[in-house]
């Protein structure tokens, strides 16, 4: 049942992608898409038991287990809440221009294509397949980065696929090293490269070459991720993409990418010691929070806004994972859910704002509130929540990353991270609040809320106060179970 | 053929590679780079097939012929082509001057071999110096990537990068695993494809370099 599943599960986004090239129609794309998210959901589900009761099951080159369901879960629920999200968001592109109506299945193919090649990327046990699916995830999503075809949409798609290519080369480089270390004891084949083979054998394996492949991947991964200083890519992507895909890009991409770094921090924990890689993610870490800060305070774009501060909290993850143990491990862990949730969330209500206004200028967005109650206030829910406010769920996790980084006494990294987050909590609820209250902008349209997109936004603020509020004991387990397989 | 016989090729291989590299980061014509690549690739894929003779790993000769025909042949041909849409024949700007290029180049590949003493204990397919002309190749390729001024210069730095990445796996460990390395030579081929649409796409609609766009800024 679960290796069935294993097989399904990449194949059903392919499939949409192949279904939604027999039609022109939008309202039937649509429904296929909300369809095909929503079966993938429900198979995750599925395996999501199947695992809890019988532990991980591979298959070949692919293979699951609890940390790798934390991000199919993260990625399934938000691929449907994109495909609620469209349905509306696109009535209205292609009514202003946006989008043409004659390439909308292109369009939707490429989504889900897109999904497919992240579906492989957290399912992939063997390190090579992991690089292909992370550089499909390239390929894919920069002609969606560029799929409004002009002329920004097309500079931050190129500047995407180099960087990140860039990037990966390192990344692919770094797992030859490692499988090479496997192969010098007695891996063959494909299993120099397998994740759980290497795992068997990794206290073994030469320090040295381990120490020298994971800082390549680091980098390399960590270009994907939108670590800084290899996020030059990020800002640019992230606000010239069509929003649903920045909600991709930003709530599963980078995580699918810290998936990655953490397949690697394991093996390198148990070559060469559990403190040289969380040294490597703290430095990571920290320039990523820093190199965001000013970035957020003076923006006025809103999606490069949102772009600097998906920087700053992958930063907190790597933080997290940094200061290790149970605790730091467990929240970085519960970081990536609910910025994913959050941030998907913000750039749905950002999407509407910058649509009503026909800008992404925030000096032009005033007085939402007035024109847009219900998704005014959900942005407001998403900054406060991003900013750190209890009783929101990243609030949760960011405590839970500073506990473990006090435990284990790192004094300096704490201070720099408790400094920027409270200047990054001060920028974001400023640039929100005026963008929420006040009188509103003349050009400002008027028409009434669209159901759908907010159905997709509720979807996500509920996952996230409910997050906030308490953690089931379903998650929980899950999360704990994870956080097992990377401290081991 | 002996082993010691095979690591004198695979060594003459690695120099000519080496070579080749030098070609790619002085080249004055986007055409001169191209051919360049393509003749590193040309020597990616005997390497492969003389390791394959020498271990009797049939693997390895399919990864001679898939490199023989995607990147000696069909992928510099893409790249001609992209060239010729773009009537560009005017010479390649660099960032930084070759003559500084160059030195910067024999630093990376002093440093290359430096790291690969490093790595000592590596239990190598191959003795010799495949490592670290793997390694030089691989950064050699970033550094064309990361100077290029033109796309189609990065273009080739990408394929550059990649072929030190099969040269270092050829080295480290005969080669990836082939499922593995169709799989990043099937990545490679649709990446270059979507960069080729994108370069004609911004040549179309507006007269300049896709790498040379530069408004998105903060």
């Amino acid at each position: 049942m679960t290796e069935t599943l294993l097989w399904v599960l990449p194949l059903v986004p392919t499939v949409t992608a192949l279904l939604m090239l027999t039609t022109r129609d939008r309202r039937i794309l649509s429904a296929i898409d909300v369809c095909g998210s929503a079966i993938l959901l429900a198979l995750t589900l599925v395996l999501a038991r199947e695992v809890a009761k019988g532990g991980p099951s591979a298959l070949g080159l692919l293979r699951i287990d609890d940390l790798g369901l934390v991000f199919l879960l993260l990625l399934v629920v938000l691929t449907l809440a994109v495909s609620i999200y469209t349905v509306g968001w696109l009535k209205q592109a292609v009514a202003v221009g946006n989008m043409r109506a004659e390439s909308l299945r292109s369009y939707f193919a490429l989504v889900h294509l897109f999904v497919a090649t992240m579906v492989v990327t957290v399912l992939a046990d063997n390190l090579g397949v992991l690089w292909i699916a992370m550089e499909g995830t390239t390929i894919t999503s920069a002609v969606l980065i560029g799929y409004h075809g002009h002329q920004h949409g097309l500079e931050a798609a190129w500047k995407y696929i180099i960087v990140t290519t860039i990037g990966i080369s390192f990344g692919l480089f770094g797992t030859v090293l490692v499988s090479a270390a496997a192969a010098a004891h007695g891996a063959v084949g494909a299993d120099a490269m397998s994740w759980s083979a290497i795992m068997k054998i990794a206290p073994m394996l030469n320090p040295g070459i381990v120490r020298i492949g994971f800082i390549f991947v680091m980098v390399g991964y960590g270009t994907k991720a939108g670590l800084a200083p290899m996020h030059l890519w990020l800002p640019d992507a992230h606000s010239q993409a069509p929003t649903p895909v920045s909600a991709l890009l930003s709530g599963v991409l980078i995580k699918c990418a810290l998936l990655g770094i953490i397949r690697f921090q394991t093996i390198a924990a148990a070559a060469c010691g559990p403190a040289f890689p969380a040294e490597v993610l703290l430095v990571f870490g920290l320039t990523s929070v820093v190199v965001a800060t000013p970035f957020i305070l003076a923006q006025n774009d809103l999606k490069r806004l949102l772009g600097y501060h998906s920087v700053e909290h992958v930063g907190i993850v790597a933080l997290g994972l940094g200061f290790g143990g149970t605790i730091g491990t467990y929240g970085a862990l519960l970081h990536v859910v609910n910025h994913g949730v959050t941030k998907a969330l913000a750039f749905f209500a950002a999407g509407k704002a910058i649509a009503r206004y026909g800008t992404r200028d925030m000096r032009v967005i005033r007085g939402l509130l007035a024109v847009a109650p219900i998704g005014a206030t959900l942005l407001m829910l998403a900054a406060l929540s991003l900013a750190g406010v209890p009783p929101f769920s990243i609030f949760v996790s960011e405590l839970m990353i500073l506990r473990a980084g006090i435990g284990q006494g790192h004094w300096v990294a704490i201070a720099i991270f408790l400094a920027m987050v409270v200047v990054i909590f001060a920028g974001l609820l400023h640039h929100v609040g005026a963008m929420a209250f006040g009188e509103p902008t003349e050009t400002a349209t008027r028409e009434p809320e669209a159901w759908s997109p907010l159905l997709g936004m509720m979807l996500l603020a509920a996952i996230m106060i409910l997050l906030g509020l308490t953690i089931p004991a379903s998650i929980d387990g899950l999360l704990r179970r994870a956080t097992e397989i990377v401290v081991g | 053929m002996s082993a010691e016989t095979v690591r004198t090729i695979i060594d003459d291989l690695g120099a000519l590679l080496l070579f080749t590299m030098i070609l790619i980061l002085a080249a004055g014509q986007i055409y001169r780079a191209i051919y360049a690549v393509a003749a590193q690739s040309l020597l990616i894929a005997i390497a492969a097939a003389v390791l394959a003779t020498a271990t009797g790993n049939t693997d390895l000769w399919v990864i001679a012929g898939i490199t023989l025909t995607v990147k000696t042949i069909v992928l510099p041909w893409v790249l001609h082509r992209v060239v010729r849409r773009m009537n560009v024949r005017r010479e390649v700007e660099p960032v930084i001057p070759v003559a500084a290029t160059l030195a910067l180049a024999v630093m990376v590949v002093v440093m290359s071999f430096h790291l690969s003493a490093t790595l000592g204990p590596v239990n190598q397919a191959i003795t010799g110096n495949a490592l670290p002309v793997g390694i030089a190749l691989t950064l050699l390729g970033v550094l064309v990537m990361a100077t290029g001024k033109t796309a189609l210069n990065q273009m080739v730095g990408l394929f550059a990068s990649e072929n030190g990445i099969f040269f270092t796996a050829m080295a480290v460990t005969q080669g990836m695993p082939l499922i593995i390395e169709i799989g990043v030579i099937l990545d490679v081929i649709l990446a270059v494809l979507v960069m080729a649409i994108m370069v004609l796409r911004v040549r179309s609609t507006v007269d300049a370099d896709i790498a040379g766009l530069d408004r998105l800024r903060g």
